[in-house]
């Protein structure tokens, strides 16, 4: 080091991953230091590719589905119902209206959940950790409604080509009432905690700010763009499945940083309880799945739904046979990774896992092949793993 | 008019002056056919409009036969998907990199190469992005004849 202090053109690069870089999914990221600000940032994704998108051209209509549902654990039910929504629209079938409102309701429901998740890692990321056990615990009453409502707490598997699998009666409606307004309460207490525990405010306040031009240029989304003041709903924008009958109202905030993308997750929750009691109040009656043919016509579609973390992006291609030609898929995760590498530019180190934390990535959506690799070094194929897999077990 | 349907209008007069070739596939959806040369100059046109955002880029392999990629920018304002279609060929395929005028297309690109072998010119980062260090510089997985080879040898053995 020079006797001015600088580190006379030295960089120092800070590797932090791909293990468990502040939340517990794997991602690579090089910060480079000067003293304890960083002064550069980059990323590198991948460690949870497993080549989902190639796989279903392999694979028919229905165990597609299946397949892109399990891209993501917190949020499997709006990849299923992306896939849903665009296959229905190519195979020119619609769906009854009361299979649309549960679609939304258990979308509504899963958002609950990925927010209280959410909430729990970044103020374990804080040091909170008594925040973090507190909203663990109360996502479990979401979590036990889940798992009343379809049989289970992560995998839902609430779609079918055509429709819904479970309908939803009266006593699980009451089941569901009674849960959410625990959880409003605990919802005011969280959002009381978060604007004005001086401790946690400084973890919070100021930091990671993105401006609005930023997060327009950067191309954010989600309530990562919602914090910096940009309308970027899809539930708002271009409603589907029943959201044209139960509006939402995009919650909104100005200040960019993180004490706002805390405000815009935990107002968003109020909005997800009004929606599932009315969509409980007003359930249209009906069937709840309609014929779907085996083989979907060819042609194109865009199925777009926002996720928990926004906006969630499907390009559907089929060449009119059982199986599909391309299965597109971006997730929000993508388009809000680039603005962690943006915003952290200025920032003390420590900040690091907080300003990851503020955009709820999820790895496992954004990342989607692992290649098994025999100790030769060949690679071995589907079919090859799925023989393993059998014989493994077998022999265990 | 809906206001999707405006936004589609409006895409279509920036886009005049390269596109000639429009398709409505759906309802609220335009596919702009546009050679790989005026790529650049059309995403710039469509910024400097303000039109929409950059949602995905998807590679399209058309198969040996067709002896045809297809590169796709999907742009998003509202509820109306605009989409830029770029046909290049299978060999030697490559389009230019929009990231001067969208930096965030960066990691769209980074997939669009390592996925379909795609040569994006002039793109900032040209690492890997999803595919492990290790794999294979020749294998571009989204391509349809990307384990054939290997499927063959397996049926041989």
């Amino acid at each position: 080091m020079s006797t001015d202090g600088s580190l006379s053109g030295k960089r120092f690069i800070v590797p932090i991953g791909p293990q468990h870089p502040a939340l517990k999914e794997p991602g690579h990221f090089s910060f480079t230091v000067d003293g304890e600000v960083v002064t550069d940032a980059s990323v590198r994704l991948g460690y949870a590719h497993r080549g989902i998108e190639k796989a279903t051209e392999s694979r028919n209509w229905t165990q597609s589905l299946y397949l892109l549902e399990r891209i993501c654990g917190i949020c499997s039910h709006v990849h299923a119902l992306a896939y849903c929504l665009g296959v229905e629209k190519l195979a020119g079938v619609e769906v009854p209206p009361r299979a649309q409102a549960i679609r939304v309701l258990v979308a509504e429901l899963e958002r609950i959940h990925s927010h209280f998740l959410w909430l729990g890692v970044a103020a374990h990321e804080a040091g909170f950790d008594t925040l973090f056990m507190y909203t663990w615990r109360d996502r479990e009453t979401v979590m036990d409604i889940l798992e009343t409502l379809t049989g289970n707490r992560v995998n839902y598997s609430a779609n079918v080509l055509g429709g819904v699998k479970f309908d939803v009666m009266p006593e699980i409606g009451d089941t569901i009432r009674r849960g959410l307004e625990f959880l409003e309460g605990r919802t005011h207490h969280y959002l009381e905690v978060v604007t004005t525990d001086q401790v946690f405010l400084q973890r919070t306040r100021g930091v990671g700010v993105m401006s609005l031009e930023q997060a327009e240029t950067l191309g954010v989304v989600g309530p990562t763009a919602r914090a910096s003041g940009v309308i970027r709903d899809i539930r708002v924008e271009a409603p589907y499945a029943a959201y044209a009958d139960y509006p939402v109202q995009p919650v909104l905030a100005e200040a960019g940083d993180l004490e706002a993308r805390f405000i815009v997750r935990i107002k968003e929750l109020f909005e997800s309880y009004r929606i599932i009691r009315q969509i409980l109040d007003t359930l249209p009656v009906g069937e709840l799945q309609t014929r779907m043919p085996r083989r979907v016509k060819a042609g194109e579609t865009v199925s777009r739904v926002e996720a928990p973390r926004g906006e969630l992006f499907y390009f559907i291609k089929s060449n009119g046979t059982d199986n599909p030609e391309r299965v597109k898929v971006r997730t929000p995760t993508l388009c809000n990774m680039a603005s962690v590498l943006v915003t952290a530019v200025g920032h003390q180190l420590a900040d690091m896992p907080m300003i990851l934390a503020g955009i709820d990535p999820c790895f496992s959506c954004n990342d989607r092949t692992v290649v098994v690799a025999d100790a030769g070094g060949a690679a071995y194929n589907w079919e090859q793993i799925r023989h393993y897999g059998i014989a493994f077990y077998q022999g265990k | 008019m809906s206001g999707a349907q405006e936004r589609l209008a409006a895409a279509r007069d920036v886009l005049a002056a390269w596109v000639n070739d429009f398709q409505e596939p759906e309802p609220e959806r335009l596919d702009a056919v546009i050679a790989s040369a005026d790529l650049t100059a059309a995403v710039r046109a469509l910024q400097t409009a303000h039109w929409g955002y950059l949602a995905a880029i998807t590679g399209l392999d058309l198969g040996a036969e067709a002896g045809q990629l297809e590169v796709l920018y999907h742009f998003c304002s509202g509820s109306a998907v605009m989409t830029l279609r770029v046909p290049i060929p299978r060999q030697e395929s490559s389009v230019p990199s929009i990231c001067e005028i969208i930096p965030s297309a960066s990691v769209f690109e980074r997939e669009l190469a390592e996925m379909l072998g795609v040569v994006v010119v002039n793109t900032p980062n040209t690492d890997r992005l999803f595919l492990a260090d290790d794999w294979p510089s020749d294998i571009y997985p989204l391509r349809k004849d990307a384990f054939v080879d290997s499927a063959e040898k397996e049926q041989g053995a």
